[in-house]
């Protein structure tokens, strides 16, 4: 059973390949640039003549009968042939002409089997049948045609190729869609020749445009160049001056470092002198609140003090004053009255002394007359006597002077000795070898100087003696002589 | 599902290669879903339409051929 269903399923696909490969086979569809030209059964062809034995498709599919039908391509594509030409104008000039014909098979199903029937076989061989058609046509046109037209007269050439080909390509179901000339070669020079005014006229032209242009164009450059200069010139002014203004805010720039730090080194120390001065202030206030009110209080208290002790001294003292004065007064009234009244004391006094006094006096008065007279007469008595005395001296020294002047010296003999020993007085230590025999020793010695000086002495005294009385002639021992007596006597005051 | 030819006469075209006696012609139609030059004459036989006139197909002969007249007087 199922085996059945497999056969009939395969057959059933098979059947279904089957179809549609046939339906492949017998299915054809025209390219939109062919038209398919099929013949072989007897059918009605649209747009044909009935009985022409073949149909025109184009543009879309069609079933065709393997081996009853023939399907042919017919290409509707564009085609173009070369044409190289030799042809004669219309003014009998002979040219070789190179162009290209742009033709197609026209769309309709008329120029289709037109076309069909003259080109099914020989699609390939198309251009060259077309180039034999254009070639003998081309000559008709080149000879309908001056070389003038043909150069400039377009619409001349494609009318006359339209009227020397177009009837003949409709017969072959083709239409030429466009006709070219692209060279013409001229052997004689005529095109040259015809260009050569032309050219001349143009080369004229030409040159006398060149050579305005370049006088101008000299004259712009010249200008260009003055302009140049002038702008130069401007420019270089201005970037002199840009220059400078760029150099001096640049200066400006470079001092502005410096002045911005000077500044801020000045604001700096504005605000130091500020800071310093607001802390000499605070020093101040603090100084006047530490030091200064309590120094002003404390010499107010003493001030206070002062004046009040001055003050209490003050009145002490007027006081006091007062006190002494009433004192004073109190004083002199009594001394004044103690004084009265010793005034009084002592006058009475005094009287009473002057009174005793007077008789004391008196009675000394009596007794010191008495007295004094007594002691004249006694003083009288000793001056006698005295001079008695000095005259018996006297003749004495008279007759011993030596003994005189032994006395005088034995009498000045403390002071001779003294004298000695001021030689010593200057001797701070003095080193004794001898000990107490060596002291001994030396005052001997200076006694002995002092001996010496008695003898020095009576020298003197001798040559004193004769220079105050050389007549005298009482030269003594040794030429001593004696000092007048007079003299002696009243220095020698033994009284 | 024939494949006829469409109808030209009626159809409007733009002549591209001056009309006239004397002269063939060229005019582009808008046929077939394209545009199709085709030879053209004057269907009056005298009038002279120059190029860029609007023209009518007056008749068509097959294959190519077609006579026009001009649309408007210009």
């Amino acid at each position: 059973m199922p085996m059945v269903i497999g056969v009939v399923a395969g057959a059933v696909v098979l059947a279904l390949l089957v179809i549609v490969g046939i339906f492949k086979l017998m299915w054809r569809v025209a390219e939109p640039n062919e038209a398919l030209i099929i013949s072989g059964s007897k059918h009605r062809t649209e747009g044909l003549e009935e009985g022409m034995g073949f149909r025109i498709v184009t543009g879309r599919g069609t079933l065709v009968l393997p081996g009853v039908q023939a399907v042919r391509k017919l290409s509707l594509d564009l085609n173009e042939t070369e044409l190289h030409v030799d042809c004669v104008t219309h003014q009998g000039i002979p040219l070789k002409v190179r162009g290209v014909v742009i033709f197609k098979v026209g769309d309709d199903f008329v120029s289709i089997a037109n076309a069909a029937r003259r080109f099914l076989d020989q699609q390939k061989l198309m251009s060259e049948r077309v180039h034999n058609v254009f070639a003998g046509h081309l000559r008709s046109i080149v000879g309908g045609l001056t070389v003038e037209d043909m150069i400039r007269d377009r619409e001349k050439l494609t009318g006359q190729t339209r009227a020397a080909c177009g009837t003949e390509m409709e017969k072959l179901g083709l239409i030429v869609d466009s006709l070219q000339i692209h060279e013409i070669e001229d052997p004689t020079g005529y095109i040259r020749n015809l260009a050569s005014p032309h050219a001349a006229a143009v080369q004229r032209d030409a040159r006398i445009a060149q050579a305005e242009a370049n006088r101008l164009a000299t004259e712009a450059e010249q200008q260009s160049f003055a302009r140049m200069a002038e702008a130069t010139r401007d420019s270089e002014i201005l970037q002199a001056g840009y220059q400078a203004e760029r150099d001096k805010a640049a200066a400006k720039a470079r001092q502005a470092g410096p002045l911005a730090d000077a500044a801020a080194r000045q604001e700096v120390v504005v605000q130091e002198t500020r800071v310093a001065e607001l802390e000499a202030h605070r020093r101040e206030q603090q100084l006047q609140a530490d030091v200064r009110k309590p120094a002003d209080a404390k010499a107010y208290e003493k001030r206070t003090l002062a004046e009040a002790e001055r003050d209490a001294r003050i009145s002490a003292a007027q006081a006091n004053a007062k006190e002494t004065e009433l004192a004073a007064a109190a004083e002199a009234t009594r001394v004044k009255t103690a004084a009265a009244a010793e005034a009084e004391a002592t006058k009475t006094r005094g009287a009473a002394a002057a009174e005793a006094t007077r008789a004391t006096g008196e009675a000394e008065a009596a007794a010191a007359q008495a007295k004094g007279l007594a002691e004249a007469e006694a003083t009288r008595a000793q001056g006698l006597a005295e001079a008695e005395a000095i005259k018996a001296r006297a003749a004495a020294l008279a007759d011993n002077q030596e003994a005189v002047v032994a006395q005088q010296l034995a009498e000045k003999w403390p002071e001779i000795v003294r004298a000695g020993a001021s030689a010593f007085g200057n001797v701070d230590n003095m080193v004794l070898l001898n000990g107490a025999d060596g002291m001994a020793d030396m005052f001997a010695k200076a006694l002995t100087m002092g001996g010496t000086g008695l003898g020095l002495a009576r020298q003197v005294l001798s040559s004193m003696n004769q220079n105050a009385a050389p007549a005298a002639g009482t030269a003594g021992l040794n030429g001593f002589v004696p000092p007048r007596p007079e003299k002696v006597a009243v220095e020698n005051d033994e009284g | 599902m024939t494949m006829d030819d469409a109808p030209m006469v009626g159809l409007m075209g733009r002549v591209t290669g001056t009309v006239g006696p004397g002269l063939v012609g060229e005019v582009i139609v808008r046929v077939r879903g394209g545009a199709e030059h085709f030879l053209a004459y004057p269907a009056d036989g005298t009038g002279r339409i120059e190029r860029g006139a609007v023209v009518m197909v007056m008749e068509y002969l097959p294959p190519r051929t077609v006579y026009v007249e001009a649309m408007y007087d210009s």
